[in-house]
Formats: C-alpha cells, sequence, structure tokens
C-alpha cells in the first residue's frame, strides 16, 4: 500500500509538472535516486515507444549482470542528435538514471557519457 | 455514378435514410478562386513545441530537471491541458481522485486531444483554404475543416479521440471549435477527465517569428463549474527539421503487482 501510494504521489508529481512521456508516467522510477552505472553496451534498440540501452555491468561478486535503460521515443532522442548509430555495441558508456522503484535492473535515462566523460549525440 | 455507389445510395433511400450531408459540405472553389484564398492564409512553417517542454534523452522535462537539481519546486505546471487547476465540480473532482488513484501505472499510446496541444511531442501545423492539419509525432491528427461547413449533425457525431473540429481565421488567429471528444483521460493517462459533451475552442496566433500563442477554453457543465481557461504558447522546436514517426513495436513496459516495470528485451524473452 505505501508503494502504491508513493506511486500515485509521483504520478501527480510527474503529471503536474515533469511533461513526461505519453506512454507512461514517471511514477515506475524512484526520482529521488539517481545511480550511475558503467558497462559495456549490448544492444541499443531506437523504438517506439521506448528506446532502450541494454548494458552489461560487472556485478560486486564478478559476475556479469544486464541493465535496461529506458530513453524518451526516438523522437526526443532525435531533437538532442542523436541517431540509431550514436551508441554501438560493444562500446563502453556511463549511464546516470532515476532506478525503478522496485528494484529490478533498470531505470530512466537522464544521461549518456563516454569513457573520455564527454555526453553523447551530435549536439553535446 | 459509379454502380458500387448507386446500389448504396438506393439502399440508404429505401432505408429511408438521407446520405450523410453532403448537400451541406461546401463545394471546392475554382482553381483560381482558390490560389487567392490559400495566398492569404498564414504559412507556419516548420515544428512547434510547447514552450516549457523540451525534454532530455530520457524524454522528461529539461525545466524539470533543473529545478530538481537545484533542489527547487518547478515554477509552473508546464503540462496546463493536463488537468490539474482546473475549476472541477464535485462529478470533477471524483474523476480527478480515481485517476489519481490508476493513472500512475497506466500507459498510452499517444496523447489525443486536448493532451496533443500541451505536450513534449513536436506539432506541425498545416494549412489549407478547407482544412487545418494539426499532426504530432506519436500521429495524432487532427482535421479541423475550415471551408465553411458545421459540425455534423448528432446522427453523424460520435465521441472520438481526436473529436470533431471545424474552424475559421479572425485576421492571422485561427479559431477552432471541437466537440465530441471522448473523455480525455481514457485514451491517456494525462488527459483531463472531462466530459464527451464538453465544448472546446482554441485561438492560436502566431506572435512572432519563433512563437504561438493562445488559448483553449473549455466548457463542461458535467464536470467545470465554469469554463476553464488554458494559456497554450509554443515555440520552436530545436532539432527538428523532419517529423520522426516510428511504429509502436517495442512495448517493454510491463506491469508487476500493480506497478509498472520494465520488461526484457525480445530476444532474452
Amino acid at each position: 500500500m505505501r508503494l502504491f501510494l508513493a506511486a500515485a504521489g509521483a504520478f501527480a508529481l510527474s503529471l503536474c509538472v515533469a511533461g513526461a512521456h505519453a506512454h507512461h508516467s514517471m511514477a515506475m522510477f524512484d526520482q529521488t535516486k539517481k545511480v550511475t552505472v558503467t558497462g559495456t553496451v549490448r544492444q541499443f534498440e531506437w523504438t517506439n515507444p521506448h528506446c532502450y540501452i541494454q548494458l552489461t555491468v560487472k556485478g560486486a561478486n564478478g559476475a556479469t549482470e544486464e541493465w535496461s535503460m529506458e530513453m524518451g521515443a526516438p523522437m526526443y532522442l532525435y531533437a538532442e542528435g542523436w541517431r540509431p548509430s550514436t551508441v554501438k555495441p560493444g562500446s563502453q558508456i556511463n549511464v546516470t538514471i532515476n532506478p525503478l522503484r522496485n528494484g529490478g535492473k533498470g531505470g530512466v535515462v537522464l544521461t549518456v557519457t563516454g569513457m573520455d566523460g564527454k555526453q553523447l549525440g551530435k549536439k553535446a | 455514378m459509379r454502380p458500387g455507389v448507386a446500389v448504396l445510395a438506393g439502399l440508404l433511400l429505401a432505408g429511408g435514410m438521407a446520405p450523410a450531408s453532403a448537400e451541406d459540405i461546401p463545394k471546392p472553389d475554382a482553381p483560381k478562386v482558390r490560389a487567392a484564398k490559400f495566398a492569404k492564409i498564414p504559412y507556419w512553417d516548420g515544428m512547434w513545441i510547447g514552450e516549457h517542454l523540451s525534454t532530455n534523452i530520457g524524454g522528461i522535462s529539461k525545466e524539470f530537471l533543473e529545478a530538481r537539481d537545484k533542489g527547487e519546486a518547478p515554477a509552473r505546471n508546464i503540462m496546463s491541458l493536463t488537468g490539474f487547476g482546473a475549476p472541477w465540480n464535485e462529478e470533477g473532482k471524483k474523476r480527478q481522485a480515481e485517476r489519481m488513484k490508476v493513472g500512475g501505472n497506466r500507459k498510452a499510446m499517444g496523447w489525443g486531444f486536448p493532451g496533443m496541444m500541451s505536450s513534449n511531442a513536436p506539432l506541425l501545423f498545416l494549412f489549407t483554404p478547407e482544412e487545418v492539419l494539426i499532426i504530432n509525432a506519436y500521429r495524432d491528427v487532427r482535421h479541423i475543416y475550415t471551408d465553411g461547413r458545421k459540425h455534423p449533425g448528432a446522427d453523424d457525431l460520435w465521441p472520438t479521440v481526436w473529436g470533431d473540429s471545424i474552424g475559421h481565421w479572425e485576421g492571422d488567429t485561427l479559431v477552432i471549435d471541437t466537440v465530441a471528444v471522448k473523455n480525455p483521460n481514457i485514451y491517456f493517462h494525462g488527459g483531463p477527465p472531462l466530459s464527451d459533451d464538453a465544448h472546446y475552442v482554441e485561438r492560436l496566433r502566431k506572435v512572432g517569428p519563433d512563437r504561438i500563442e493562445g488559448t483553449v477554453t473549455i466548457t463542461d457543465p458535467a464536470t467545470l463549474t465554469q469554463p476553464w481557461v488554458v494559456d497554450v504558447a509554443y515555440k520552436r522546436a530545436d532539432g527538428f527539421e523532419r517529423m520522426i514517426s516510428i511504429d509502436f513495436d517495442n512495448d517493454r513496459t510491463g506491469n508487476e503487482d500493480g506497478v509498472n516495470t520494465i520488461e526484457p528485451p525480445k530476444d532474452e524473452k
């Protein structure tokens, strides 16, 4: 129940002020937390209703795990100078996200930088 | 008359039904007259976006993120047509309370009307003498007839996500009259939960090379205590020199225990 109320509250916030996706509200993400994850790109999905980066990350015990990094619709990435070729499989990147509330390995992307610290995308 | 059309017309007449009121639709102008009309219509070139609605690569408002990073509350309700702050009556408040219960974990395939008019999906305005088209990147399309016709009669009208729109020009102001919009919150969780009988009047004007301003006035006695007047403004949508439309073939938003989550990619399912 507490989770539900928190989600409803976040929904109100996301609608009132955030200007979020048409596809779903931002309530599924914890907007009070920022996490930066470094890993190797396995796949970049340039798709609607969202783009996704599948990131292979080394876990604490040395085993690899895969994170699903949700982005906006392709149109929002396009406006920021991203193209389907911007993220290449095999490259190493840092992805900063608001993580999923349910503790799953994923979140909504805030920034993506290369290992040189530069933001990806033609406009950056 | 082609045989199929003749048969259809015969069937309609035999059944006591008049064909759709085609006689009420103005006849096309002669080419020269039409060209002269076309020359007088404004041209709002390019693509446009709500003035506070540019997003980052996550699809989140940059203004919202900047305020959040400073630890401040956002200065304004940037998606003004979502319905928060509308003069709801008791029925409207009831509908607002219901949407709050379930909205956080719903999903949608577009904005619909009126949401698309204050969304972060860029808009294209296209004018002809007979029709205005407003299209966004989610392929929400509004057909606004400016040829002098009226809304269809009651038998020819039913609620839809985008409603029925007619319009006209008052100088360089585009005036749009829209009815028969299905409760916008059914299609889109961010839509205001107005009734199907709501009446929408938009007045839009390009006030400078890079800015369109206007109002949306919504009258809906079923859910509102008084007309709800919303200011809208659009700026040029940076980064869009063409419309970016892609089909929805990768919906990975799942739901676990009533809460939305991200599902694995297709190749891992």
